[in-house]
């Protein structure tokens, strides 16, 4: 492997695992930007996702779906995941944040949390403790680019990573309800005078951010092997890295903050002593934040805000 | 008249006695990794161990057994904790942790309140060599691992070139740095590079793609199991060309399950025990009992110290850590994984042989001390 064919694999590495930070990111920025609340149980919402997938999938494979319709196999997973999580998104918000809509932040902070540990538990009773195996429906097949191996699961996770990114930035700028998103995300209070329905959109933004995680969450899966009950942690820390990097309540910020955790991360292990990955990967962060308060491409409405 | 009525009731006295004495609960503590990535080992071992209480059935001397699972987490400080509260609880015995990261620690207060603690998975040799009497191992140390896998290298693999990739614990980095040691000494393989990755990581394409540059003849990985799995399916895609050599704590159904085809033509270094009636017995009897199509490594290791600690107990008449390590380490114990027998350390004289993962399946493939083929 020459040089040249390592920094593209590395390259393509980092794309890969950047995406999957940008999609769970994503889901982060969207809620704090509606209620400015960190949603703490966005990582456990994600490994639903990723189970939701194995379950489909695996059944999927077991009536020979996966061989006869792999196209429409891999469209029935990702979308069961998606939807099912959307749900739960929705359901989350119901019981664990909208009593709290009027409360202080920080109480809201606290459901959150627990919130989290909860799911994170059930999952554990529910699914054991152990790996649950992903079916590798994409096998090791793939394209060589000067001498770098793209496998045909990674073009796939990719191209879908960026029809979910750019489907949303469509949706939120050129639909009526991505508008009243946007309103409610600017001042709620107005917004509800001027007739859009507040709650519905806070709903729909819960629906929106736990499914692109769940899609993350198959898509982890689908590449890396294996899914458990506590694999959202190290992703949510990331992912919560990224969005706060790129200025947590800007959409296109989450997408560019987990581009650069994914890029810092893996040339950080190409280059340097890997022992230090995640430590530059948190050192930026601090940097980023001691430097320019609201993240990269944040607005400093912050303080508005509160 | 008054002689024999005094005989009789000397006699009851002392009956009645030995029945008050009796009504003991015997309390085997475990430590073993009840949550985090670990789990499924730590689960193994609680089981294995409830299982020997299950069929060993009552004690002599003891009224019932109760088995206290406490979660060490692979975490020094909770395995540290989780050995207090058994030692609050009352455990006559303790059985664990899995992790030598989590051991270590747990050793400390144990051997203060002279408790037996036998270790079913933690294999850094430090553990054995600080002079802790009421401590014992099951399976074989990792300086007797380490030199199987660098045997292995020089003389089978003929491989000239090695990398290292380890999560720096206690038991992953004691490994390579093993390797590291023997290899130096006949200085047929080279280190030619050495990575680290992070427990509970899931992406490990960068650091592979790293070693696929550097393009050695075989790479150790000194994980455990859930990375490895993960990790020699990346690996696999990527299209790495280099062997594939791995430790004991990856020896486990779950890496076969979870690596499926990819994880064919890796080499394992694992104990070999041998084929035994007690052991088919075992077999049936966990498989039955837990519900599982599959028996976790570890499961086998500490069933037999849970076997191995009753019978022991029984054989003392006592559960006092003094007599009770004087008992276990004066006699021989038939086990499912072999003749058990400890040393003035508390080790086992146990070996490794290499382990080829073929067709999903783990077959015997190469015995270090003979250098002969076992396939």
């Amino acid at each position: 492997m020459d040089t040249k064919a390592f920094i593209i694999q590395q390259m393509v590495n980092a794309i890969f695992l950047g995406s999957i930070y940008s999609l769970i990111a994503l889901g982060y920025t969207m809620v704090y930007g509606i209620i400015e609340l960190i949603n703490f149980a966005h990582g456990e919402l994600f490994t639903a996702g990723a189970f939701i997938g194995v379950i489909v999938l695996s059944f999927l494979q077991q009536i020979g779906w996966v061989d006869s319709h792999f196209v429409l196999s891999l469209f029935i997973t990702f979308s069961m995941a998606m939807i099912y999580v959307a749900v739960l998104g929705v359901a989350v918000e119901h019981i664990a944040y909208k009593p709290l809509r009027k409360a202080s932040r920080l109480s809201a902070l606290l459901s959150a949390l627990g919130m989290s540990i909860f799911l994170s538990n059930g999952m554990m009773l529910a699914q054991g403790v152990s790996d649950r195996a992903y079916p590798q429906v994409f096998g090791n097949a793939g394209i060589e680019i000067f001498g770098a191996i793209i496998t045909y699961g990674q073009i796939f996770i990719l191209l879908l990573a960026i029809v979910l990114m750019v489907g949303l930035q469509i949706f939120v700028h050129r639909t009526k309800l991505g508008k009243a998103m946007r309103a409610t995300a600017q001042n709620k209070s107005m917004s509800r005078m001027l007739g859009i329905n507040t709650d519905r959109t806070i709903r729909l933004t819960f629906m929106i951010g736990p499914a692109l995680g769940a899609a993350a969450g198959v898509m982890v899966g689908l590449s890396y092997g294996a899914v458990r009950f506590d694999m959202g942690f190290i992703f949510m820390i990331k992912a919560f890295a990224a969005a706060i990097l790129g200025g947590i309540g800007s959409i296109p910020g989450a997408m560019l903050g987990g581009m650069i955790i994914g890029f810092v991360e893996v040339s950080w292990t190409a280059f340097l002593p890997s022992e230090w990955k995640d430590v530059t990967t948190f050192t930026i962060l601090i940097l980023v934040l001691y430097l320019k308060p609201s993240g990269i491409l944040g607005e400093d409405v912050a303080e508005a805000r509160v | 008249m008054k002689k024999i009525l005094i005989g009789v009731f000397c006699l009851c006295l002392v009956c009645g006695f030995t029945a008050l004495a009796a009504a003991e609960t015997l309390k085997v503590g475990t430590l073993s990794p009840l949550t985090g990535p670990y789990a499924q080992d730590g689960t193994d071992i609680k089981q294995g161990v409830l299982t020997a209480v299950e069929v060993f059935g009552p004690v002599k001397g003891f009224d019932k057994v109760e088995v206290l699972p406490e979660d060490s987490a692979c975490d020094g400080g909770k395995a540290t904790m989780a050995a207090n509260k058994l030692i609050n609880s009352g455990a006559n015995a303790v059985i664990g942790a899995y992790c030598s990261s989590a051991t270590e620690p747990a050793q400390i207060p144990l051997m203060e309140a002279a408790i037996v603690q036998i270790t079913p998975a933690s294999t850094n040799e430090r553990l054995t060599s600080k002079g802790y009497k009421y401590f014992f191992r099951m399976p074989p140390r990792d300086d007797v691992q380490a030199w199987s896998t660098v045997q292995f290298l020089e003389k089978k693999l003929k491989a000239k070139t090695l990398a290292l990739l380890d999560d720096k614990q206690t038991y992953t980095a004691g490994l390579t740095e093993n390797i590291k040691k023997f290899a130096a000494e006949n200085d047929i393989v080279k280190v030619v590079a050495h990575e680290h990755i992070a427990p509970g990581d899931s992406d490990f394409t960068a650091v592979l793609t790293k070693l696929k540059k550097v393009n050695p003849d075989a790479i150790y990985m000194s994980v455990y199991q859930p990375e490895g799995s993960k990790m020699i399916i990346q690996a696999r895609k990527l299209a790495l060309e280099s062997d594939f050599i791995t430790n004991d704590a990856v020896f486990h159904p779950k890496f076969l399950e979870v690596g499926g085809d990819s994880a064919n033509g890796v080499y394992l270094t694992f104990a070999k025990a041998p084929e035994s009636d007690v052991r088919t017995k075992f077999e049936e009897t966990y498989k039955k009992m837990w519900n599982v199509e599959s028996i976790g490594s570890y499961a086998y290791y500490a069933y037999d110290a849970g076997m191995m600690l009753l019978g022991a107990i029984e054989k003392a008449g006592t559960a006092d850590g003094d007599k009770l390590q004087e008992t276990i380490r004066g006699n021989e114990w038939e086990g499912v994984t072999g003749l058990i027998e400890f040393d003035e350390n508390g080790d086992r004289k146990l070996a490794h042989i290499v382990w080829v993962v073929e067709n999903n399946e783990f077959v015997p493939y190469w015995d270090p001390l003979t250098g002969k083929d076992l396939k």
